[in-house]
């Protein structure tokens, strides 16, 4: 039943360029060499390792994967406040850094880390970025991440409303206007979550493995009314660290290159503060905040939503996968539940989602682990490989601007 | 099955920050009435209030009444509390069809919770915070 919403109309909404050589119009000059991730471990459980050690053993274990030695790394980039470059050169013995930036975002900036490395590269500004997303979630939990922020004048909203969690319940508003506005049912978010867990069954290193039935989603405590526990994604310790250098390069190291074909980060003003602010207009207020990146992405990589291969989007909670999905022409507007209800995301689907299991079943580090989920799909590795993968989208998480993006080619 | 009814977060501790744009709505607030910052020069409403009309950069502002609301959208929080009983939170944004494009983050009080409906109408009161009185919307 799926074969009906490949290849949509939508394509023609982007408007695409025609490509002006094989890796896109003005990138595709770098490309991931290297991955390394620790463990993934459920919050507090990484201990009595430090966020620095944890981040130390992925920047080893991705140089090592790229056959490079760790002094060979010249750049450094963060997203989410990012990390000290001090610290880190002197713990791993950095012998120099010509490049250190970090995106000015949260977990909207996770594939924007890709961006950064490749303007770096691109620019002849550095050799080999080191790119960095960790948490250790037993120091700064995320799901209280209002109850943290130190109150201002335009934020202080929130908190009198008794919005005193996280954005898990700022996104409940959006996705009970979504689902009063086109129709959808829980059922849709319960396909989502589903989805992941079966693509967890088979992976050793995923944080929720069972088969998840509807009966088990709808029998899940609400946590933000119309979003319950599982509609929310795991609290997870753990690092990964990604080395991208030049295309030249990359063609001699160990690895099957996978080269950056588009990446941004950015995205439409009226976006804004996301869900600190709410005022987005209505048209966008159902929605993921991404159609500019996607447009950004479509039209450096010169191709549309029908040639993407794989998708990794940013499951922080579980509707937001269904507005990705509408903002990057994967269906047409309103129409997401529908479109993951018949089956769309799964492993043999129109557009297979999150396959390694995403932040709902198998780990949540932020977004980094969908980076390492499209290298692995590029190479030709992963443990639920998409047949022929050419094209990999990755996406940051939906949140204040900047949000990010990045579409990878192998 | 006991009719489950939204109560306003006990805000009572909580200490509003306000600086020179945001003091006018507290102002109101204090003598019982809302008002949103409308830009003098082309008539867009902002929020929250803020130095600049993000339609027209125009720093001017005149405090206008908006109108009735309505819930835009809205979560349900259930808080259990020390004493074993559970609390139900309704956060929810409040449009003004006489204020385009201005949402309130407000909860929900005084009302069982299978009235709380999105486009019901809803009427303002007050909920006492340390330094501010914050607004408080009831569905009618």
């Amino acid at each position: 039943m799926t074969g009906g919403w490949r290849k949509p109309v939508l394509r023609h909404i982007f408007s695409v360029q025609p490509r002006l050589w094989r890796y896109g119009i003005n990138t595709g000059q770098a490309a991931i060499v290297g991955v390394g991730a620790t463990p993934y471990y459920f919050r507090g459980e990484s201990a009595p390792q430090t966020i620095y050690e944890l981040i130390g053993k992925a920047a080893l274990a991705a140089a090592a994967d790229a056959g490079l030695c760790i002094t060979d790394v010249d750049g450094l980039a963060f997203y989410a406040n990012g990390f000290e470059p001090g610290l880190l050169t002197e713990m791993l013995g950095i012998p120099e850094i010509n490049f250190a930036a970090t995106v000015a975002a949260q977990g909207g900036g996770s594939a924007g880390i890709l961006d950064l490395a490749a303007m770096a590269i691109e620019t002849g500004r550095a050799k080999a970025v080191l790119c960095i997303g960790a948490c250790q979630q037993s120091t700064r939990r995320y799901g209280l991440t209002f109850a943290n922020l130190v109150a201002t004048p335009n934020g202080i909203w929130s908190r009198t409303a008794g919005l005193t969690g996280g954005p898990g319940q700022t996104f409940a508003l959006v996705a009970r206007r979504y689902m009063h506005k086109f129709g959808v049912r829980r059922e849709a978010f319960a396909e989502v979550v589903m989805a992941s867990r079966a693509y967890t069954a088979n992976r050793p290193g995923a944080l929720r493995r069972k088969p998840l039935s509807l009966d088990e989603y709808m029998a899940s405590p609400m946590l933000a009314d119309p979003l319950c526990r599982l509609d929310f994604c795991l609290e997870t310790d753990g690092a990964l660290a990604f080395i991208v250098t030049s295309a030249e390069r990359a063609r001699d190291l160990a690895q099957r290159p996978v080269y950056i074909a588009a990446s941004a980060h950015g995205g439409s003003g009226d976006w804004g503060r996301s869900f600190f602010w709410l005022n987005m207009p209505d048209a966008m207020f159902t929605s993921a905040g991404a159609e500019h990146t996607a447009r950004r992405l479509y039209q450096q990589a010169g191709i549309g939503p029908a040639d993407i291969d794989v998708a990794l989007l940013y499951d922080h909670f579980s509707p937001l996968v269904i507005l990705q999905l509408e903002d990057y022409g994967f269906c047409r507007r309103g129409e997401g539940g529908d479109f993951v209800q018949s089956g769309a995301i799964r492993h043999n689907g129109a557009i297979p989602v999150n396959p390694h299991g995403g932040h709902l079943s198998e780990a949540y580090v932020i977004g980094m682990t969908h980076i390492r989920e499209a290298v692995e799909q590029l190479r030709g590795t992963a443990i639920n490989q998409i047949p022929n993968a050419q094209f990999a989208l990755v996406t940051g998480g939906p949140a204040p601007i900047p949000v990010s993006g990045a579409i990878l080619q192998n | 099955m006991n009719i489950e009814i939204a109560t306003a977060p006990d805000v009572r501790d909580v200490d509003v920050p306000k600086d020179a744009w945001t003091q006018p709505f507290w102002d109101a607030a204090e003598r019982g009435e809302l008002l949103l910052p409308r830009c003098v020069n082309c008539g867009h409403f902002r929020w929250p209030p803020g130095p600049f009309c993000p339609r027209c950069r125009s720093q001017t502002v005149a405090w206008t009444a908006p109108g009735a609301g309505q819930i835009y959208s809205f979560t349900i929080l259930r808080e259990k509390k020390d004493d074993g009983s559970v609390q139900v939170i309704v956060p929810a944004l409040i449009a003004f069809p006489g204020a385009d494009g201005v949402r309130l983050i407000a909860s929900i009080a005084a009302t069982p919770i299978d009235h709380i409906n999105i486009g019901a109408s809803v009427e303002l009161s007050w909920s006492p915070a340390k330094n501010a009185s914050i607004p408080i919307f009831r569905v009618t």
